[in-house]
């Protein structure tokens, strides 16, 4: 990827940074079932890391694997450089944030808290300090003395949250920690957690099936599908530069069109579909001629096209049908050659001023760098 | 309208069947007469006499000495069984363990009773322990069946539970000891005195193994009941089963009480 000037490397971008969290060839074995399957993964101090993938795909799995309630059928996970493989999960230096929060259903919240700190035989008076502080930062002091039946959802949520900090862990691991509350607490909670994970500094690593979300708060995203990580980037790395029809299909809505290698021109290649139409895509990847690929462009890199001539990246449409979301419309489109393609509009005027209309001929097009070819 | 009055029928029917002797016995134990079956006006004579009955004294006190260790056993041992059972789902001999723990629950008295006097009689010729039968001896026997039934009623409340509350302990730094300290074994906690109440009021009322294993001088208060009621019911056995009644009425409440403030 490219380097701004003046920006300072990010830990991954480093070849000198060490890696906090590294896992080496981790295969989790259920007789037949590999649910995580020869995963290697360096994860850096200070990261928001999200494993995202579909339900059954090992996300979970590799998080246990981590905590240590899951032992490994083969491969080392290291922590801060250290083995920690065979070590039980109550002398690893992690704590983790459960789904169904799994909060003490016998203890106080406070308890709750306190219990992390008993074990660590942390002082009586620095253990009400670090309670009094784990209530503060989740905005919770008024539940200090409720049961867990006596919270709701989202309180629920602060106080797992506030319990699995309160040892203040260098990695933090979160399962599906915003599932089960709905939309609107989500998104606030979201910003939260983000801002939380800046302020104290602590690694965190977290398992979700929300792309959304994933998006918004990580620093890093890995796709994984069937116990495997398909792809490791950025947010827009995962976006802009999917790595293969899987990932551009799990994240966002993509269209892709087949076909061959036909020339390359400088930083450019000239694919040929299958129908005979022409694509003209920037790419810096050894391309064999002849091969086989797909050419990935995002529905809102694609528009509306003045030229009607012949040229690569552009194609002839009828709207079949439209969706107004407000602050964009998305149209499908279907093509000449057959290709269902979808293409949003932002609705920079109201949709009643808006020529585009069902059954209309359009024309769309999209520019060399605005896709990626794809070869897997 | 008509078949709910035939099933209310039934249901005070039923009721009736079990609890009209039950409060007659409690009435004729407040009665004057030494006939038990004529009334002869109100009195508390026959709980004096109770009191003053040295042997009958003795019996129940015995009787409640082995309840007590009993109950505490089998359901220490029970929870031990059950745990074991519900968490390790694989290891050599589980079935055979599964089948004997429960095999007591379907054994007949008269059996488990034969076999222990037998085993006891063996090992005092053998190793010379236990001396003699009564408190130790009705003890084991009685823990022997217990134990069953407070494994069985622990089983299920252990089922019950989430085994994600002890990855979050443990996640939290519990060793397992602290784990099962802290957390498994308050959240049983209901079982735990169910099961404890279950195995003490079966030992209370066993007459059939205590007559087995016990040995001159330790009659316990069933056998003293039944060897009373041979030579005809005296007035004074409805009083103290009068007591009995009381004395469970007042666990049961107790115990009832901690529930709902749990909950």
């Amino acid at each position: 990827m490219l380097k701004i000037e003046g920006k300072p490397l990010e830990a991954w971008q480093d070849p000198s940074a060490r890696p906090y969290v590294q896992l080496q060839r981790v295969t989790r074995q259920y007789g037949d079932l590999y649910a995580v399957d020869n995963v290697s993964l360096d994860i850096y101090q200070g990261e928001f890391f999200s494993l995202l993938g579909s339900s059954g795909c090992g996300k979970s799995t590799l998080l246990r694997l981590l905590a240590g309630l899951e032992m490994p059928s083969s491969g080392r996970i290291l922590i801060d450089g250290v083995d920690v493989t065979d070590v039980p999960p109550y002398l690893r230096p992690v704590n983790m944030m459960f789904q169904s929060y799994a909060l003490f259903p016998h203890m106080s919240v406070e308890n709750n808290i306190a219990f992390g700190l008993k074990q660590e035989k942390l002082p009586a008076l620095e253990r009400e300090q670090r309670i009094d502080q784990m209530l503060n930062l989740l905005h919770i002091e008024s539940l200090r003395k409720r049961r867990p039946d006596q919270l709701s959802g989202g309180q629920k949520q602060r106080v797992a949250l506030a319990r699995s900090l309160a040892k203040l862990p260098k990695l933090l691991l979160l399962d599906e920690p915003l599932g089960a509350l709905d939309k609107r607490l989500r998104e606030n909670t979201q910003f939260e957690l983000v801002n939380l994970q800046e302020k104290l500094g602590i690694t965190f690593v977290t398992v979700t099936h929300d792309q959304e979300e994933a998006m918004t708060m990580s620093s890093r995203i890995a796709v994984m599908h069937e116990g495997q990580i398909r792809q490791v980037d950025t947010p827009s790395g995962i976006y802009e530069f999917p790595n293969s029809r899987f990932v551009a299909g799990f994240v966002g809505s993509i269209n892709l069109f087949e076909g061959r290698v036909m020339q390359r021109i400088d930083d450019e290649v000239l694919i040929e579909g299958a129908e005979g139409e022409h694509y003209r895509m920037r790419s810096y990847q050894p391309l064999a001629i002849g091969l086989p690929v797909a050419v990935a462009v995002r529905p809102e890199k694609v528009r509306l096209s003045t030229d009607l001539a012949d040229a690569p990246n552009r194609i002839r449409g009828k709207v079949q049908d439209i969706a107004y979301l407000g602050d964009v419309s998305i149209f499908h489109l279907l093509s000449a050659s057959g290709h269902k393609i979808q293409m949003t509009l932002t609705n920079t005027r109201p949709i009643t001023e808006q020529s585009l209309n069902w059954g209309e001929e359009v024309v769309i097009e999209w520019d060399a760098d605005a896709g990626v070819v794809l070869t897997e | 309208m008509k078949w709910r009055n035939l099933i209310m029928g039934l249901v005070a029917f039923g009721y009736a069947f079990l609890y009209i002797p039950v409060m007659l016995l409690v009435i004729y134990s407040f009665n004057e007469s030494r006939l038990v079956t004529v009334w002869g006006g109100f009195s508390f004579k026959w709980y004096g006499e109770v009191l003053k009955n040295e042997s009958l004294l003795n019996a129940a006190w015995l009787s409640l000495r082995i309840a007590t260790v009993n109950a505490t056993f089998a359901v220490a041992l029970g929870t031990l069984a059950a745990y074991s059972l519900n968490r390790y789902r694989r290891f050599r001999g589980r079935g055979g363990f599964e089948l004997l723990l429960a095999a007591p629950l379907v054994m007949p008295d008269v059996i488990i009773g034969l076999s222990l006097l037998l085993l006891f009689v063996s090992l005092e010729q053998l190793i010379g322990w236990p001396p003699g039968r009564g408190f130790t001896t009705i003890s084991i026997a009685h823990i022997t069946f217990s134990l069953a039934y407070a494994a069985v009623v622990i089983r299920g409340r252990i089922g019950q539970l989430d085994p994600l509350l002890e990855e979050a302990a443990m996640d939290l730094g519990a060793k397992p000891f602290t784990v099962f300290l802290r957390i498994t074994l308050p959240l049983l906690a209901p079982a735990l005195i169910s099961a404890w109440l279950l195995a003490f009021t079966l030992s209370l009322d066993d007459l059939v193994i205590a007559s087995f294993v016990s040995g001159p001088g330790s009659t316990t208060l069933p056998m003293w009941i039944y060897s009373s009621v041979r030579l005809g019911v005296k007035p004074e056995v409805n009083a103290l089963a009068t007591l009995m009644l009381l004395f469970v009425v007042i666990i049961v409440l107790f115990s009832g009480r901690i529930f709902n403030r749990k909950r």
